[in-house]
């Protein structure tokens, strides 16, 4: 009876714990090209690890690799909730070698770019199937968020029931319209922000404990 | 032989049903695709060194395709129905030539129908046929396998969209048949794209790419080449039955 007993608590302190500390959630930032994830990306790991993710640029498809930043902390109200980033490439349905010609660029080198951009792309896309179990969706309030793209991203994350949060990203920009952006999505919660100069940073890391801890 | 295990080297012909289970001699689940004639025993391997290769006639986009139905269409809700569904609708398809042994005639003629040798050779020379995709007329394709499928005006079966996506300069094509519905082929064209690819490449460093169907896939594309190669790697659970 005894070692039976043992057992049962044996058993019962390894689920406790399984449960008590469960993985990390890992968290893709999605969004177009040029939104502004892989600044976002850097501005949370910066904050809360001191180190950053990946390069950032105004080039478009400056990511090409998804890129992954493992146990961050995240602070709030006195609780930890540790998420995996993973940064992806910006997703698209053209990818052409002659956008990357306007900035300084050879052909052979855009080409390729264009390359390792599309491969980017699908494996973001792959990613989102399979290993991530929630999404901030980055748009730039800047341009209008009524794309095919965001709208069969945001469907394809919806059909998988993954919390998502949609970011309104580079407010500090005079044509930023955070309405705009929310209304398009209205079934979710839009966060404004601008990743570059760190603004309403508090209202971001709330919402990602809210939504992913 | 368009696949090859890239574990142990072993060449799989397109379509192939082999592969879906991993390689039979090494188990090794990555897998790179070349396009070539079904006859021709081009080179080896997929290094990058091939690329303008004028031999890969059936250059074309990335297809991710063995033979997707046995094992990715039970989770695929949001797309058509693949390969074998396909064949399904395609009543006439019995005049097809065999593309290869497991292989939907459609489903070869699709994937052919995409980047045609021009392009392929332009791969080299970076003359950027066309901006429409469409247009790249280029008559002197080798005879692979795709080609002389698509070819085949006389079944008149959707499958001949070949002909009219290469219409413009179609004096060498036996278009008797071709022309008489070049509207349903493009939409038809529409289709098969719609339906077979994940990326296409409209000409070098120029893709599109079809998101539903990348995010529908098991298979992951690992690379991608000019010359409408790719490698892919294919789920470990493949293996498993």
């Amino acid at each position: 009876m005894g070692l039976i007993t043992n057992l049962k608590d044996s058993i019962s302190r390894v689920t406790d714990r399984l449960f008590a500390s469960a993985e990390p959630k890992r968290i893709g930032i999605y969004g177009p090209p040029n939104a502004g994830k892989t600044t976002l990306a850097n501005r949370i790991a910066r904050d809360w690890t001191g180190d950053a993710i990946g390069p950032e640029s105004h080039v478009p498809h400056e990511t090409r690799r998804a890129r992954r930043k493992e146990g961050v902390d995240i602070e709030r109200n006195g609780r930890s909730v540790t998420i995996d980033i993973v940064d992806t490439p910006g997703v698209t349905t053209k990818v052409d070698y002659k956008e990357f010609l306007d900035h300084d660029m050879e052909k052979d080198d855009a080409i390729r770019r264009s390359r390792e951009a599309t491969e980017g792309v699908a494996e973001a896309m792959h990613w989102l199937r399979e290993d991530v179990d929630g999404v901030i969706y980055v748009l730039d309030s800047t341009s209008d968020p009524f794309t095919q793209v965001n709208t069969m991203l945001i469907g394809i994350i919806e059909s998988r029931e993954l919390p998502v949060l949609i970011f309104a990203n580079k407010t500090d920009l005079e044509e930023s319209d955070v309405q705009r952006v929310a209304d398009a999505f209205p079934d979710h919660e839009t966060v404004p922000l601008s990743a570059l100069e760190g603004n309403n940073m508090d209202e971001v890391y709330d919402k990602i404990a809210e939504y992913f801890g | 032989m368009p696949h090859q295990c890239t574990n142990c080297g072993r060449t799989f012909p397109d379509g192939s049903k082999e592969m879906l289970s991993g390689c039979p001699d090494c188990g090794g689940n990555k897998f790179q695709f070349e396009p070539s004639g079904s006859t021709t025993d081009d080179e080896p391997a997929a290094d990058s060194s091939a690329d303008s290769s004028p031999d890969a006639s059936t250059g074309e986009s990335v297809t991710i395709d063995p033979e997707p139905a046995e094992t990715a269409s039970a989770d695929r809700q949001t797309s058509p129905p693949e390969t074998e569904g396909f064949g399904d609708d395609n009543e006439a398809g019995s005049a097809e030539p065999a593309a290869a042994a497991g292989e939907s005639p459609a489903q070869s003629t699709a994937r052919s129908d995409v980047v045609d040798s021009s392009e392929i050779t332009a791969a080299g020379a970076m003359g950027p046929s066309t901006e429409s995709s469409e247009a790249s007329g280029a008559p002197d394709q080798p005879a692979g396998q795709s080609p002389p499928t698509a070819d085949q005006p006389a079944d008149g079966q959707p499958t001949d969209g070949q002909p009219a996506e290469q219409s413009t300069p179609a004096a060498e094509q036996s278009t008797s048949e071709g022309e008489r519905s070049e509207s349903n082929l493009d939409q038809l064209r529409k289709e098969l794209n719609d339906q077979f690819e994940s990326i296409r490449i409209v000409s070098p460093g120029q893709y599109e790419l079809n998101l539903m169907e990348l995010y529908d896939r098991e298979e992951y594309i690992i690379s991608l080449r000019e010359d409408g190669r790719y490698v892919i790697e294919v789920p470990d659970s493949w293996g498993d039955s």
